[in-house]
């Protein structure tokens, strides 16, 4: 049976060394993303030859899996472009965080175009909502060895011979992940209410 | 007179067995493999002293004589058996090198070689022996001449923590196993349903071992003996068990070398037979069973013989590293090399070319149709319910459903998966279905509970604009699953989007098994790129078919009045 001293002294520490690994994973992932995507979003608004490749571009990434993009970075790369873990694991939500963004950009310069700045500001949260799915997304890392959060409940759980045992650590696991998620969505719909009555309260100005 | 004839016919007769016994003794002494050792050197030191050393077709032996030492192709870094710090040398195969110098009366050269360049060497006549980990498999004995009996085998061994219960093959399907690519056991490992991790380079695993990322490693015995002599490292891990055994071989080239290799055939027996290598390996702290068994082999009259390293019943044969090919595989290498040529691009396509390969590329592309139908249905099916559940005046229900939505929505798409896949193997004993079953559960599961999310959103929407319409509530869920179409559909995708995580698991779809192929063969980066492709294009048809999904339910929603 699995002990609370063994859970407190052992466990939890390395799951939130690990958690630090997946936000890490998501920071870099959605830097990049917001730099690519912003690019696509402002090609795709001036149209012409560049607005159709960067469209086709937003297209094959929405398509991309992560999981085998991950794969093809570790394997696919010449030997002297070989990325780290952390870095292939990054690279692979890339496709993603690039299409997310794209998209979520074209909507935010249509609106500072039709001059609402609120209604573009709503890109703020939309990347906030990116962000909080790359963070779980960059648990595929558990398949390539990178120490992150899953690796970490693997690793103690491999220990467990009782089913029960594993799936109380699994239960913590889904747990530690969740209450960082679940705030952020509730901050998310904070901010996202937030803006809604300043946009409304500007149309009544307007108007 | 009488007695005197008698007595010179005993004498005649005892001659006569002096002279029979002294020959059959003479015989046996021939029939030595020292005795014909010392024979073949003495030709060769006879030739050596003619103009014979100027002669490119010269036997290397007398050539090693002509110059007064032998060049041994050796490791550098390899721990136990041959390493170098400065200009010191050590290791059992440094030793093995010295001791055979020290029986041919040469000295020794030693030149540094790695597993990639130790063969060109040699056939580029820069090296006279091989010594150097090599395991004996078919392949290379075409490639160069190697010296029977082996000198040493190794077998791959499965380490892992002591108190993991792993004691064969039985405890293996399921888990996962570091190993380092294009290793030939990597095969076996497959073959009882592992999965792989790979890693570029053996050195590693103890540290991957160590930190956590590995539960269990493979590789060969004689790497994990360096290993074991950490205390820290054998504090913790121990081997479970051990296969694919390989014999290793000293090797010299195919051409000019027939002397030098049957003096090396005989002087390798005689090591056998008089323990020199069992001592060596001792001192070194190196396993010592094939060796301890090989001294009891060579010490038996049958294989302590002259030609006892020609003789079949005192040899190990060579691990057979061949793959049955497939009936196209020459076909297809000619399309890799008109390809290169055309394109300047090295194309490998290992998964057509042998038969282990095409038949895992098969079942792969096969699973993956399986995986990506059985995901889609899986998202629609608990989409549906959790929907329902979700619209449902009844409180019980509806807490449920939130609930699971809460959990599943909290849970790295991971870790739902490795939950599905240890309750369905804590029920069924492990195999491919059952991994696919429980990656179709778990991909359904996540993607369907949002899905079911945004149609019970929908309900509640449609629910307070038709509060006043007195429609009956199936007409309003099916109205509310038109209205969450476009997020039933991106849910859809993300479900195939999502199956090559199922891998993870061990399903057995395209990922897994081209991952499987490439740990035992080459063209890694073609297969990943081809690999990614599929998956893109299989996506790409899954969006498509799945908009005309979207226009079919928007189609069911009747604008509200």
């Amino acid at each position: 049976m699995i002990s609370f001293d063994q859970i407190v002294s052992s466990f939890l520490p390395s799951l939130l060394e690990g958690m630090a690994v997946n936000f890490e994973i998501a920071g870099i992932a959605i830097a990049l993303g917001l730099a690519l995507g912003l690019i696509l979003a402002l090609a795709r608004l001036r149209g012409g030859a560049g607005g159709a490749v960067a469209a086709s571009a937003i297209t094959l990434m929405r398509a991309a899996p992560t999981f085998v993009v991950m794969f093809f970075l570790l394997n696919a790369l010449p030997r002297g472009a070989a990325v780290s873990g952390v870095m292939a694991v990054a690279l692979s939500l890339l496709p993603y965080s690039a299409a997310f963004v794209a998209d979520s950009g074209v909507d935010a310069l249509r609106h500072v175009r039709a001059g609402s700045m609120l209604g573009a500001l709503l890109f703020l949260p939309n990347v906030m909502r990116a962000f909080f799915v790359l963070v779980m997304s960059s648990s595929a890392g558990a398949a390539i060895g990178v120490g992150e959060g899953i690796a970490a409940i693997l690793h103690e759980a491999e220990r467990l011979s009782s089913l029960d045992d594993r799936l109380i650590l699994f239960a913590i696991g889904v747990a530690a992940f969740g209450v960082p998620l679940q705030f952020g969505f509730a901050l998310l719909r904070f901010v996202q209410k937030w803006l809604g009555i300043h946009l409304t309260r500007n149309r009544q100005e307007a108007t | 007179m009488r007695l005197l004839r008698r007595c010179a016919l005993a004498l005649r007769t005892a001659l006569a067995v002096l002279v029979l016994l002294g020959g059959s003794v003479a015989a046996r002494e021939d029939d030595s493999p020292d005795a014909r050792l010392a024979r073949l050197l003495e030709e060769a030191r006879d030739a050596a002293d003619t103009a014979a050393c100027s002669s490119p077709d010269t036997d290397r032996l007398v050539r090693i004589f002509c110059a007064g030492h032998i060049r041994v192709g050796i490791r550098e870094y390899y721990p136990l058996f041959a390493t170098r710090v400065g200009n010191v040398r050590d290791g059992y195969e440094v030793d093995v090198a010295q001791a055979l110098a020290k029986k041919l009366g040469v000295d020794v050269e030693f030149l540094r070689v790695n597993a990639a360049s130790r063969i060109p060497l040699l056939a580029e006549d820069r090296i006279d022996l091989i010594i150097a980990t090599m395991g004996h498999n078919t392949q290379r004995d075409t490639q160069v001449r190697f010296i029977r009996p082996h000198y040493y085998r190794s077998e791959t061994i499965v380490v892992g923590p002591k108190p993991l219960a792993i004691t064969g093959w039985d405890d293996i399907p399921g888990r996962t196993v570091c190993v380092t690519i294009g290793n030939g056991s990597n095969a076996d490992l497959v073959a009882h349903d592992a999965r792989l991790l790979l890693f570029d380079e053996a050195g590693v695993l103890p540290d991957r071992l160590l930190d956590g990322t590995c539960t269990l490693a493979a590789q060969d015995d004689s790497f994990f003996a360096d290993a074991f002599t950490e205390p820290g490292f054998a504090a913790r891990f121990d081997t479970k068990f051990g296969f694919a055994q390989v014999p290793w071989g000293m090797a010299v080239a195919r051409e000019h070398s027939d002397r030098l290799a049957t003096a090396l055939d005989l002087i390798s027996q005689i090591f056998h037979r008089d323990g020199v290598f069992l001592e060596i390996a001792r001192k070194h702290h190196i396993a010592t069973g094939f060796l301890q068994e090989q001294r009891k082999l060579w010490s038996s009259p049958t294989c302590n013989t002259a030609t006892g390293f020609t003789n079949r019943a005192c040899l190990l044969p060579a691990f057979d590293a061949e793959l049955e090919p497939t009936p196209f595989a020459g076909a297809v290498t000619d399309f890799e090399d008109w390809f290169s040529a055309l394109t300047g691009v090295e194309l490998s396509l290992p998964m057509l070319k042998t038969m282990p390969a095409w038949s895992l590329f098969l079942s792969g592309i096969a699973n993956t149709l399986v995986l990506i139908a059985g995901a889609l249905s899986g998202t629609l099916l608990f989409a549906l319910l959790i929907g329902l559940a979700l619209s449902s005046t009844h409180r019980l229900p509806r807490w449920l459903a939130r609930g699971l939505v809460v959990v599943l929505q909290s849970s790295p798409i991971v870790l739902t998966l490795v939950v599905a896949s240890a309750v369905t193997h804590a029920l069924l004993p492990y195999s491919a279905a059952t991994a696919l079953g429980a990656a179709i559960v778990a991909l359904g599961l996540v993607n369907g509970s949002n899905a079911g999310q945004a149609i019970g959103e929908a309900m509640a929407s449609l629910r307070a604009e038709e509060a006043a319409s007195g429609r009956h509530v199936d007409q309003l869920f099916v109205r509310a699953v038109g209205r969450a179409a476009t997020q039933i559909v991106a849910f859809l995708i993300n479900a195939a989007k999502g199956t090559p995580i199922a891998s993870f698991i061990g399903a057995p779809e395209l990922l897994s098994a081209l991952t499987d192929i490439t740990s035992f063969s080459s063209g890694r980066a073609t297969t990943y790129t081809l690999l990614l492709v599929f998956y893109t294009l299989v996506v790409i048809v899954v969006v498509a078919l799945c908009r005309r999904l979207q226009v079919a339910l928007e189609g069911r929603q009747v604008p509200a009045r």
